[in-house]
């Protein structure tokens, strides 16, 4: 698990950093400061209490600022604004306002597209369903992808899960994973959902499988507004193991790397139609399981869905 | 008590003939449409009726209309939309027997009116609502004079709940105007409003059509260098928010209406040659501020949520959703002239015409370009040292936030420590326009403040969101997880709103006035409806003269649904 959850957050570090270095790179730092913040970190500094008044000369708009801004811890000092209370408790009358409490189900198809590629055709689906209050929801997650001539792809699954909101980007989950197809495999899972620095989407999701293999699934994907309705969605998607898995012919370490680009046109918000391409290779056992079946360890697909919500 | 401008009484006889002639103009129009073009047949629209007295029998029930091309089912009052204008009189006894003729619970509140508790229509906090096929009697007394207005104090309010009221003061009618119409702004969508709602919970941007896109990026790299281009968006994009997240709803879904009437209908004022015309703005958006202009005519704002204002000439104001302003003109010539409304997004705009006869219209601006949020938008006086697109003037005063402990949970994505205070700025979009627009350093009550004595304490609130997740509170906590504010009855109190968010949030005090200080902590106006800017910290006093149980929450009706929303006990 470890070893998993260091290549994890070792990756997403790697995520969230590299914008940011981009951005110091292209962007002046008038004081000098604000170099001593470092990449990918977003922190209140040490020396300020929350309440402090501005500081022009050494604070730049970028840096610590939007740290302390949006960081997580209250001052000693912070108001209790139940204090205003005085004991009183709010009206019990019918008819109250109530659509906080609000129950919101969602439905996301993000990706059912059909496939080409160098060895025949296929289908491929990804998606969410959630339901509750803000604060607490059920998702359901499925991902999986088949193609002609071969095996449903190992790393079709259907996943059952607690989301709770963490930050106010990110969100925590637990709960099952159920693979599907040839060796399916039952997993516990727990990862993270949310939204990076520079709107990156991240699902970083770790599993232990009733085999004892330990698992990662890391999914990131940003949106590229080429016009309000026309959007470009590179994806990246990888997958390690810590074991090999002759059941699901899936490798120990890396076992692939997908990257895609869809554009999608939204037609109405819930309705979007799009093509995209897809690359994706498989590494080391997992590469080799590929080859003795006669499949390609590299695979470029085209792509053409739909992404439907409601 | 108020010394209200005055309308004289013929002035409003001769209105109500003229109206009458007006209403079988355009009926007789609407029936030459529909038998030149039977593409036209849309459902007749009743224009609102004005209504005067002591007792009014008013019904709530559904009526088709079409706003926008479809047509859909409103919420109406006496089978109109706005419903009919409630013309009263200062100091008159009040008796409205409200009947629902819904199928589902109902309420009229009435907006800005100081009376009773169980008469404010706040179901869940003053009674229970109005039951299918149940009639409510509402009994009151005014205190005041002015314009104000009623409306449904739930979703139905999107749909067509909502009326003018234009109480005349009791000392008798003055000389000021020779004509006096009601000016209601409102935005009207084909969609069901729990519909609205679960959108912009499952996607916060839906309605916003308006994004930064890449080829924006393109065209600043090329207009101010790559450098400039990145930092313009750097803040944004590292804090995840959008810098064209000016308004939740857009003309997406959006009609805008004026008094009813959408861009076609026009809806137009009588007005002739030399003449002083009062407009008394109401601003019934339930989503939506108003950026209101008069083009070739100077106005002169009089009153502010009912209640009179030293006058000041402007070319412009923004109105939030239940805000009221009076604006005085004088007609130079025999012609129409164009009430401009564009939202505050600038997606979409409605106008309305003053004119020597009806069927006449003036030329219609365009609406202006949509501005970003500035980085004092998010940063308040801070904000103003980084710079930014416009050069602000003056330095930004602050002062010092104090955040709650409950606004550093998951529902708060942002928190201002040093808001900024000054109250002499428009806001976004009405920076830099070279027009002369309002803002609340122009507002001073005509006689000062009714209870002159300072506040005794201080309450401080903070006005918070996750605009991702479109989860509105205050500080931090949703109205029902959260504890109502407890007022010591005929205490003076200071009320400290923070606006952490990067949205205008008008804040309305139900059953007490809510007396604004200027930056210096003097008294500076009294209103009912408060508007606090992204990042800005606004003081206000309250006298706790009004026992019983009130709503305080943010007018932007979907915010309020999402739980920016106290309940007040004074006890």
């Amino acid at each position: 698990m470890n070893r998993t959850l260091i290549i994890g957050v070792a990756a997403i570090s790697t995520f969230m950093a590299a914008p940011r270095a981009w951005a110091q790179t292209t962007q002046e730092q008038p004081a000098a400061h604000d170099q001593q913040t470092p990449p990918g970190m977003v922190m209140p500094d040490p020396q300020q209490p929350a309440t402090a008044s501005p500081r022009p000369s050494d604070t730049t708009m970028a840096g610590m600022d939007m740290g302390a801004m949006q960081s997580s811890k209250p001052a000693a000092d912070a108001r209790d604004t139940d204090a205003y209370s005085d004991g009183y408790v709010n009206s019990t009358l019918p008819g109250y306002e109530m659509a906080d409490r609000l129950s919101v189900s969602k439905v996301l198809i993000d990706e059912a597209e059909f496939t080409t590629n160098n060895q025949g055709q296929g289908f491929s689906w990804s998606g969410a369903i959630s339901n509750g209050p803000d604060n607490n929801k059920l998702w359901l997650r499925s991902q999986g992808l088949k193609q002609a001539g071969e095996q449903l792809d190992p790393e079709s699954s259907v996943e059952a899960m607690w989301w709770h909101a963490q930050r106010p980007y990110w969100g925590s989950l637990v709960g099952v994973r159920q693979d599907i197809g040839p060796g399916a495999h039952r997993w516990l899972a727990a990862g993270i959902e949310g939204l990076a620095p520079y709107w990156f989407d991240i699902q970083l999701t770790g599993y232990v499988g009733d085999d004892g293999r330990l698992a990662a699934r890391l999914k990131a994907t940003y949106d590229v507004l080429l016009t309000n309705r026309l959007i470009a969605t590179p994806q990246l998607e990888t997958n390690v193991y810590s074991k090999s898995s002759n059941d699901r012919k899936l490798g120990a370490g890396l076992s692939n790397l997908e990257l895609g680009l869809r554009i999608r046109y939204e037609v109405e918000r819930k309705i979007a139609p799009y093509i995209g391409f897809v690359w994706e290779r498989s590494f080391g056992k997992t590469a080799d399981f590929r080859r003795a079946v006669g499949e390609n360890p590299t695979e470029r697909r085209f792509v053409a869905g739909f992404r439907i919500w409601w | 008590m108020h010394d209200l401008y005055r309308v004289p009484q013929p002035a409003a006889k001769l209105g109500r003939r003229q109206f009458v002639q007006a209403l079988s103009l355009v009926s007789g129009l609407c029936a030459a449409g529909l038998a030149w073009n039977p593409a036209n047949a849309a459902p007749a629209i009743r224009r609102s009726e004005e209504l005067s007295g002591t007792e009014f029998d008013l019904e709530i029930s559904r009526i088709p209309v079409n706003f926008s091309g479809r047509t859909r089912f409103a919420t109406a009052v006496n089978g109109t939309v706005p419903g009919p204008l409630l013309r009263l009189r200062e100091g008159d006894t009040v008796t409205m027997r409200v009947k629902n003729s819904l199928d589902e619970m109902t309420s009229v509140h009435w907006h800005g009116i100081i009376l009773p508790t169980d008469m404010d229509g706040v179901p869940g906090i003053s009674f229970k609502g109005i039951a299918p096929g149940e009639t409510f009697t509402y009994t009151f007394e005014l205190k005041q004079a002015g314009t104000y207005w009623y409306h449904g104090h739930t979703l139905a309010e999107q749909t067509g709940l909502y009326g003018p009221i234009v109480i005349e003061p009791r000392s008798g009618p003055g000389t000021a105007a020779d004509r006096d119409y009601t000016v209601m702004l409102s935005d009207w969508t084909d969609e069901a409003p729990l519909q609205v709602f679960l959108n912009l919970k499952k996607m916060s941007s839906y309605y916003n059509f308006a994004q930064p896109t890449a080829g924006d990026f393109v065209s600043d790299v090329s207009k101010l260098g790559w450098t400039a281009a990145v930092a313009k968006r750097e803040m944004w994009n590292k804090a995840r928010m959008n810098p064209t997240d000016l308004s939740d709803i857009s003309a997406a879904t959006y009609t805008y209406l004026c008094n009813g009437s959408n861009n076609t209908r026009n809806w137009t004022g009588i007005a002739r040659k030399g003449e002083r015309v009062l407009l008394r703005f109401i601003g019934a958006g339930t989503a939506t501020l108003f950026d209101v202009r008069i083009p070739g005519l100077k106005l002169t704002v009089i009153g502010a949520d009912g209640q009179p204002v030293e006058p000041v000439d402007v070319d412009e104001f923004r109105i939030a959703p239940g805000e009221t302003y009076d604006v005085l003109v004088t007609i130079p010539d025999d012609r129409a002239y164009t009430i401009f409304a564009q939202s505050m997004d600038r997606s979409g705009s409605v106008r309305g015409t003053l004119a020597p006869t009806e069927g006449m219209a003036a030329e219609v601006p365009k609406r202006d370009p949509r501005a970003w949020l500035d980085p004092i938008d998010m940063m308040g006086a801070m904000g103003a040292m980084t710079g930014g697109e416009h050069d602000h003037g003056v330095v930004q005063k602050t002062e010092v936030a104090h955040h709650a402990r409950t606004e550093y949970g998951p529902n708060v994505d942002m928190r201002v420590d040093s808001p900024r205070i000054n109250l002499d700025d428009p806001g976004v979009g009405l920076r830099g326009t070279g027009r002369r627009a309002l803002t609340y350093a122009d507002l001073r009550t005509s006689g000062g403040a009714i209870d002159p004595r300072s506040p005794e304490r201080d309450i401080e609130l903070h006005l918070t969101g996750n605009m991702e997740r479109f989860i509105w509170s205050i500080d931090g906590v949703k109205l029902n997880d959260s504890k109502p504010l407890h007022f010591k009855p005929n205490e003076r109190l200071r009320i400290i709103l923070v606006n952490d968010t990067m949205m205008t949030h008008p804040m309305h005090l139900h059953g007490m006035w809510s007396d604004l200080e200027d930056p210096g902590g003097n008294f500076q106006v009294r209103k009912h409806t408060i508007s606090v800017q992204p990042a800005q910290r606004i003081a206000f006093r309250v006298t706790a003269d009004a026992m019983g149980r009130w709503a305080f929450h943010c007018h932007l009706l979907y915010h309020m649904a999402a739980g920016m929303f106290r309940e007040v006990v004074v006890a």
